[in-house]
């Protein structure tokens, strides 16, 4: 059968000889041009639509499109299709996509396969459309041998508690606590520290619109400490996790005299540990020298100081600000900040309110007051604030003059690049964030860590409070430089998230998990050293020590299973049979594509 | 209905807090204004900082969406009133807009969209390239369904007297499927080449494109295609429906009766016309002239009528409405028209040389025309059957032919267009008299007509000036006197069987058409007075849809399934719905005049096939959809239907969660920047959509040649960050999509240089500034400074006028072959009207304002309804998904304090 979609283009295939032994469906996507561009996808299709278990293939413009998901329940239904390969993107972006198509089609979500011939094909072939194509038959040929191979197998449904832990209470850390509270769940917020409220506690007057963190936080405080749902536990740590998705059950230890230890049973993980200052270097734009102060040093300053500032006894009649301290360095950190442009824009509109007269120059590369940010950096010029863009390539230089005048230098792009003198009473580095040091949380939570030392998520874009381990939440500065209410609306975000998977009660986990043949197992114990998972324990059985596995512990890495001598450990859809099939197909593909090319 | 939550705006931040809280376990209700989820993320190319192409990660959103089973989705709709009840719930309204489609039935298969004959610019494309009125959103729409945009019925079509969709068949025509048009104007009536004619075509009238350079030449392409199908087919090509048994008797033969005949027989009815006259065809045939409507053209039109079955029964006047009821008619439709001229009522009236108009021209038609030659005549009157009768005169060789009329010539009733032909043909006008006899010499034969001169006082009912008469006469010498002072039905054989007033005319239901007596109907000209071929074809569809209901037995009502016009189109909507309209010079009118005319040949010429096709092509589409049908014929699963409606329902929801998004800023508000002016101004989503897998054009080209650009410049900061447009606001998205452009345009165009004028590059956000770096080492350009002028060379090269800072701030001049503008971020004020009774408060800049957003972003005024993504101001898709996130946990926080009944001020004392 043919359908009409230009520019899909199918066939369908009747068995040769006899019934097939499978039904198998194979979508070969275009991924729009990502991958037709590159990847001959008719000739994909052409070269297996004579495999003897295929029944269907078509080329199609966008497998993932509603449409075309559509047609393949259609397909899958009418032609009763007991297999389905799509051949399009990576796992990561579409294996729940395809899986729910099956199961709406009611063909087991584990007789699909995805094949990924895009980031394994088109990209990375794209100046060679021929290898590119024939590599693509080659996989897809791979996965239409192993849904061969497959077995329908059913999702592990866990109960879920319903509670969470958040570590940290900062004030994202705060407002996810309460916001879990009133969702009904139960709550454990831990702090490292002797009191809640991290950085913000410590602050003044906040952008954008003047709150006072400080008395942020106290609000936050009253709201945690009137929700009966939340257990609070400050000087605390997490030391230990153990148990599985849904039911993690955690040891808090508070640094109490004698150190105590509390465990607790929760669902989810929301890690909110926040972020740390950067900390130039001493030499660094003069850090060291007396009047020569970080971001952080300055706010606290100016919060401390109801009038004209002060430094050593003397009136500051002179800021100077110089952005992007420890922030966009090619040799340090090279991202940005996100959250100090603000924050300095904002201090300087404080500081003149304190003092109208005070002089104040801003040393920046990009003013990034984004969004109605940009209104502050309006009101900060309105109110006397000279900016003075310097290159990325010549930073300015701070210096105490033979008289001993503190003196900024700078190159002032906006006025012909002209190198200006700039004597001035406070130089204010305008330090970012820095990703806070949690070696043990991170290693204990096995949380990725990115290139810039903050938490990944596992999308930035779509998903950015989910991370790849299950449950496990990052929220606030932990994930990435955010100002308060970014923080706190990601804290909200890993709420939603929470309540998303643990409201309903259960929750469904992979069966791709291995499966001990203990006819087979002899228990020689290798497969219990490589499971970096605590999977698997020694039973007696039939008054044999074998193997078992605990399945929502494991991973489905199959680590073990490779090590195992006597074969006695499957990977379920990673089969041996399944492997071996795959290997068959891959090479038959080339075999067949060599003799096309003889 | 009953739903936990109402969400507002189906885009990435709708979609986002949809699904999270139809995860929790709620219900939720997701209106969306466009036929497909998706918002504007499902338009880019790819998204920054991943690259990942944004169908490939939103498009299982969308599905994930539109699947989940606890949303409900209502797609092309919109919520219009929002109403806070007393225990804190809202009951909405939503408009469920008529899509024209059965979605139920919709497959999705695009042949309505492939069958379409109207194009308008593609908003999905940001008016890149055209779509269909019938379309599918866009290619991953989501659900992937078909709606017909019907803005309104156009001006044309709704104005029309007869039905007939005049946009429908212009587009068929523009499209080449003149035999198609010919069809649709058939559906109406058999009288095609009769209409193409001699109808006044008040559609012209109407016309949008006649407030530009001149209306469509509509009643000529109707004749065009008229003139083709007759040249090349023999018969309508028509199907009857099967035979019902009943019998319909029409009396006359006139535009009504033909119409109604031709109906009722397509219906399967058996019908006989009564015809007085020897010929068929009323007027049509005996008073209309022959140089306006040849004869072969009536008789074409008549035998559409005659090919369906239909019987012609002439020289046979009818009297007794109860003999055809005996004779086995179970209705009688009298369409007798107005067969009695009205007389001058003067002295001298019975002289020889005294004719009435009417007498004349059927004399003319019949070939038994007075001997004219040499004469003077005077036609009295200044209807379209005086100008017929004085045209018809210069033909028979009249030396002088005077229109005699009491009036001014504005106040003519004559179509202006006949008036002006006739004086064309030489034809004098004697304006402002008024006759009071005629004279006549010792023979007995008319020697001259003596008249008063008259001139205008007050206005009388009609709000023309009465004339009234002067002391002063004059005398018009002449030979013959023509009376064309208006025909009256002659229905005195009527009398008592049927109602008739004292002109004449049939009491009918106005609407119904039925007489007192059942079974007899009356319409056209004899019902209401001497008017014109169309309304009289109009009345002929009217009386041949309620006698078909009464023969079944049905209601007398339904003419709308016959009749789907919607509201007409507003013409100012129409106008600014484009930008600019290219000009489009009239399709010119070709007719040769003599000011001698000496035979009955046609005098307008008619259209070749590509003036005609030029003429449709000028058609502004104004209603979107021209009802041209096509898509009903082409659609396999009969799933359109034209005479839908829009439905409202209401739902009471605990919670809403506005998401309705932003507007993008309109760039020819920057008018030194030239878009829509320069065709190589293009906006970022424009170029967007050019860098899209589903690209307009697979490349990046630029509009106004079609070229590769080599050397394309960004202009950041176009509409932000700029009190000249009263938005003192960074849009905050537009320096990271053009950073992530440039990375695309330099993989699509490997040759191209690229440049970016910037402000500040505001590439804040996590792994933006490394994407920053990553354009710049690609090789990238990035210039200080707002641009601030652009020209336009003669090759469409575009001049950039700007200070370089970075040089020394020189005033520079760059050329490129293509401009690029990052366009800012604008609120959608249509948050603002969704709340009846309550009010969403909005910041200063018009964005829904977030009354606490340090510890509770997006919790709006209004307790219970939460702001997500970009309407509380201008958001990235991130950011969008975190707002969406805080407002779903409070959104789900409010619905679990409203489950357990504890107040809000109760949690937070």
């Amino acid at each position: 059968m043919t359908t009409d979609h230009e520019p899909s283009d199918s066939t369908t295939v009747a068995g040769e000889s006899g019934e097939p032994r499978r039904r198998i469906g194979v979508y070969v996507c275009h991924c729009g041009g990502n991958i037709s561009d590159y990847v001959d996808v008719a000739a994909v299709r052409d070269a297996v639509a004579g495999d003897a278990e295929v029944v269907h293939v078509e080329t199609t413009l966008f497998a993932c499109s509603d449409a075309t998901q559509n047609d393949m329940i259609e397909m899958i239904e009418s032609q009763h299709l007991d297999g389905l390969v799509v051949a399009s993107c990576s796992p990561k972006l579409h294996v729940p996509t395809f899986r729910a198509v099956s199961r709406r089609a009611g063909l087991n979500p584990f007789e699909y396969t995805q094949v990924n011939i895009r980031e394994q094909c088109s990209w990375v072939h794209s100046d060679d459309r021929a290898g590119a194509t024939a590599k693509a038959i080659g996989l897809v040929r791979a996965g239409i041998a192993k849904t061969a191979h497959s077995v329908p197998l059913e999702p592990i449904t866990v109960e879920t508690t319903p509670s969470a832990l958040v570590v940290g209470a900062g004030v994202a850390g705060m407002r996810a606590a309460t916001g879990l509270a009133d969702l009904g769940l139960r709550v454990y917020l831990i702090e490292r520290a002797a009191t809640l409220g991290g950085w913000v506690d410590r602050w003044g007057p906040m952008y954008p619109n003047g709150a006072d963190g400080h008395q942020l936080i106290e609000r936050l405080r009253e709201q945690v400490a009137t929700r009966d749902a939340i257990t609070v536990v400050t000087n605390a740590e997490l030391v230990a996790k153990s148990g599985n998705f849904g039911n993690y059950d955690v040891d808090v230890r508070v640094m109490s005299d004698p150190p105590t230890t509390q465990r607790f049973r929760v669902g989810s993980i929301v890690v909110a540990t926040g972020f740390d200052t950067y900390q130039p270097e001493v030499g660094e734009y003069g850090y060291g020298i007396d009047g020569v102060v970080t971001l952080a040093e300055f706010k606290e300053l100016v919060d401390a100081t109801p009038g004209p500032l002060r430094v050593g006894g003397r009136p500051v009649r002179t800021v100077t600000y110089i952005y992007c301290v420890g922030s966009r360095q090619p040799d340090g950190h090279q991202y940005c900040s996100r959250y100090c442009c603000a924050a300095t824009v904002h201090a300087s509109i404080t500081v003149a309110d304190h003092d109208a007269d005070v002089a104040q120059y801003h040393l920046y590369r990009d003013i990034r007051t984004y969004g109605k940010l940009e209104l502050l950096y309006q009101e900060s010029r309105r109110r006397g604030s000279v900016y003075m863009k310097f290159p990325d390539d010549t930073p300015p230089a701070v210096r105490r003059d033979d008289a001993g005048h503190l003196v900024v230098r700078t190159t002032d792009t906006l006025t012909e690049g002209m190198a200006v003198d700039i004597p001035t009473d406070l130089v204010v580095l305008v330090t970012g964030m820095v990703p806070r040091e949690n070696h043990d949380l991170t290693s204990l939570l096995k949380l990725p860590v990115g290139g810039d030392g903050f938490y990944n998520e596992i999308h930035p874009k779509l998903r950015p409070v989910e991370t790849v381990v299950d449950g496990v939440l990052i929220a606030g500065t932990c994930q990435g430089p955010k100002n308060s209410f970014e923080s706190v609306a990601s804290g909200l975000a890993a709420v939603a998230q929470s309540g998303a998977t643990l409201l309903k009660g259960v929750a469904e986990l992979d069966p791709l998990v291995v499966n001990v043949d203990q006819d087979r197992c002899t228990w020689c114990g290798a497969c219990q050293e490589v499971c970096p998972y605590g999977a698997i324990d020694r039973i007696v059985c039939d008054g044999r020590e074998v193997a078992t596995v605990n399945a929502l512990s494991c991973k489905g890495c199959g680590g073990c299973a490779a090590f195992c001598a006597n074969e006695a450990i499957e990977l379920l859809g990673s089969t041996t049979a399944q492997i071996e099939s795959m290997i068959d197909g891959m090479l038959e593909g080339s075999a067949r594509d060599e003799e096309l090319m003889v | 209905m009953k739903y936990d939550a109402l969400v507002v705006g189906g885009g990435i931040a709708g979609m986002e807090s949809s699904l999270k809280l139809a995860d929790m376990g709620y219900h939720v209700l997701l209106v969306e204004r466009e036929a497909s989820v998706g918002g504007r993320m499902i338009l880019l190319s790819k998204v920054f900082p991943t690259l990942d192409c944004a169908s490939c990660i939103s498009g299982p959103k969308m599905s994930s969406t539109v699947n989940h089973p606890n949303i409900t989705n209502l797609t092309y709709s919109e919520v219009e009133g929002i109403e806070r009840r007393e225990d804190g719930t809202f009951r909405a309204t939503v408009r469920q807009k008529a899509k024209f489609v059965d979605w139920a039935a919709c497959t999705g298969c695009q042949d309505c969209e492939v069958a379409c004959t109207v194009a308008v610019p593609d908003q999905f494309n940001y008016d890149l390239v055209p779509r269909r009125a019938a379309y599918i959103a866009f290619p991953q729409a989501v659900p992937k369904k078909a709606v017909i945009e019907r803005a309104g019925t156009s001006p044309c079509t709704d104005t029309c007297p007869a039905g007939i969709k005049a946009h429908g068949y212009v587009s068929l025509i523009r499209s080449g499927k003149y035999e198609e048009a010919f069809q649709l104007v058939l559906d109406a009536t058999p009288l095609v080449g009769t209409l193409g004619r001699a109808c006044y075509a008040p559609c012209e009238d109407e016309c949008t494109r006649g407030d530009l350079e001149g209306t469509l030449p509509i009643r000529r392409l109707k004749r065009f295609v008229a003139d083709r199908h007759y040249d090349q087919f023999a018969g309508p090509g028509l199907e009857v429906a099967a035979p019902t048994g009943y019998r319909v008797a029409v009396v006359g033969s006139g535009p009504a009766g033909l119409t109604a005949a031709f109906q009722l027989a397509r219906r399967g009815h058996g019908v006989t016309i009564f015809e007085e006259a020897p010929e068929p065809g009323g007027f049509l045939r005996y008073a209309l002239p022959e140089y306006r409507l040849p004869r072969d053209v009536v008789a074409h039109d008549i035998a559409n009528v005659t090919a369906l079955g239909v019987t012609i029964v002439t020289n046979t006047r009818v009297e007794d409405l109860a003999v055809l009821k005996d004779q086995g008619f179970d209705a009688v439709l009298i369409a007798a028209g107005t067969q009695r001229a009205i007389r001058l009522g003067v002295a001298g009236e019975h002289l020889s040389g005294v004719m009435s108009g009417l007498d004349f021209l059927r004399a003319v038609r019949q070939g038994t025309p007075p001997d004219l030659s040499g004469r003077r005549v005077v036609v009295v009157g200044g209807g379209n059957v005086a100008m017929d009768a004085a045209r018809t005169a210069r033909r028979l060789g009249a030396r002088e032919t005077t229109v005699a009329y009491r009036r001014s010539r504005d106040q003519m009733p004559a179509h202006h267009v006949e008036a002006v032909d006739a004086e064309r043909e030489g034809v004098a006008f004697q304006l402002l008299v008024a006759p009071v006899e005629v004279l006549g010499d010792d023979r007995g034969a008319v020697s001259a007509l003596r008249c008063t001169v008259m001139r205008l006082g007050d206005a009388d009912a009609s709000g023309r000036r009465r004339p009234e008469p002067t002391s002063r006469e004059i005398t018009l010498d002449c030979d013959v006197v023509i009376a064309a002072l208006g025909l009256v039905p002659e229905t005195d054989a009527f009398e008592g069987q049927v109602d008739r007033d004292a002109g004449g005319e049939l009491g009918v239901d106005p609407t119904t058409l039925q007489s007192r007596v059942p079974y007899v109907f009356a319409a056209g000209d004899v019902v209401s007075g001497a008017s014109d071929i169309t309304r009289a074809v109009g009345q002929g569809r009217r009386a041949a849809h309620m006698i078909d209901r009464w023969l079944h037995g049905e209601p007398l009502d339904g003419f709308a399934a016959l009749d789907d016009r919607v509201a007409v189109v507003d013409k100012t909507t129409v106008l600014a719905r484009q930008q600019s309209f290219t000009h489009r010079e009239s399709v010119a009118v070709a007719n040769v005049f003599s000011s001698a005319p000496h035979d009955f040949s046609e005098v307008e010429r008619p259209l070749s096939e590509s003036d005609a096709l030029a003429g449709a092509s000028r058609c502004l589409d104004c209603g979107v959809c021209s009802e041209c049908q096509e898509c009903v014929t082409a659609c396999p699963a009969d799933a359109i239907h034209l005479d839908a409606h829009d439905e409202v329902v209401t739902v009471d929801v605990d919670t809403v969660v506005v998401s309705t998004g932003y507007r993008l800023f309109a760039a020819d508000h920057k008018p030194e920047y030239g878009y829509g002016v320069y065709a190589n101004v293009i906006t970022a989503t424009q170029m967007d959509r050019l860098l899209a897998p589903t690209r307009p054009y697979n490349t990046v080209l630029r509009p106004s040649d079609g070229k590769v650009p080599e050397r394309i410049a960004y202009v950041s900061c176009t509409g932000s960050r700029d009190t000249t447009v009263d938005n003192p606001l960074c849009s905050k998205i537009c320096c990271m999509y053009s950073i992530k452009q440039n990375q695309l345009i330099m993989g699509a165009l490997p040759l191209a240089d690229v440049t970016t004028h910037y402000m500040d590059m505001r590439a804040a956000g996590k792994r933006y500034d490394e994407f920053y770096e990553q354009a710049k080492a690609m090789g990238a350009n990035y210039v200080k400074g707002r641009v601030a002028a652009i020209a336009e060379k003669e090759d469409g090269n575009l001049i950039l006028t700007y200070e370089d800072i970075e040089n020394g701030g020189v005033l520079t001049d760059t050329e490129y072959d293509l401009v690029v503008l990052a366009v800012g971020v604008q609120p959608n004020r249509d948050a603002e009207h969704l709340f009846v009774n309550d009010v969403l408060r909005l910041d200063e800049f018009h964005y829904v304002d977030e009354v606490a957003p340090d510890l509770n972003p997006g919790e709006t005024a209004i307790p219970g309804v939460f702001v997500a993504g970009a309407s509380s101001g201008a958001k990235d898709i991130v950011d969008s998904i975190l707002h969406a996130g805080a407002a779903v946990a409070q959104a789900a926080a409010h619905l679990e304090r409203s489950r357990t009944g504890v107040t809000r001020e109760e949690v937070m004392s």
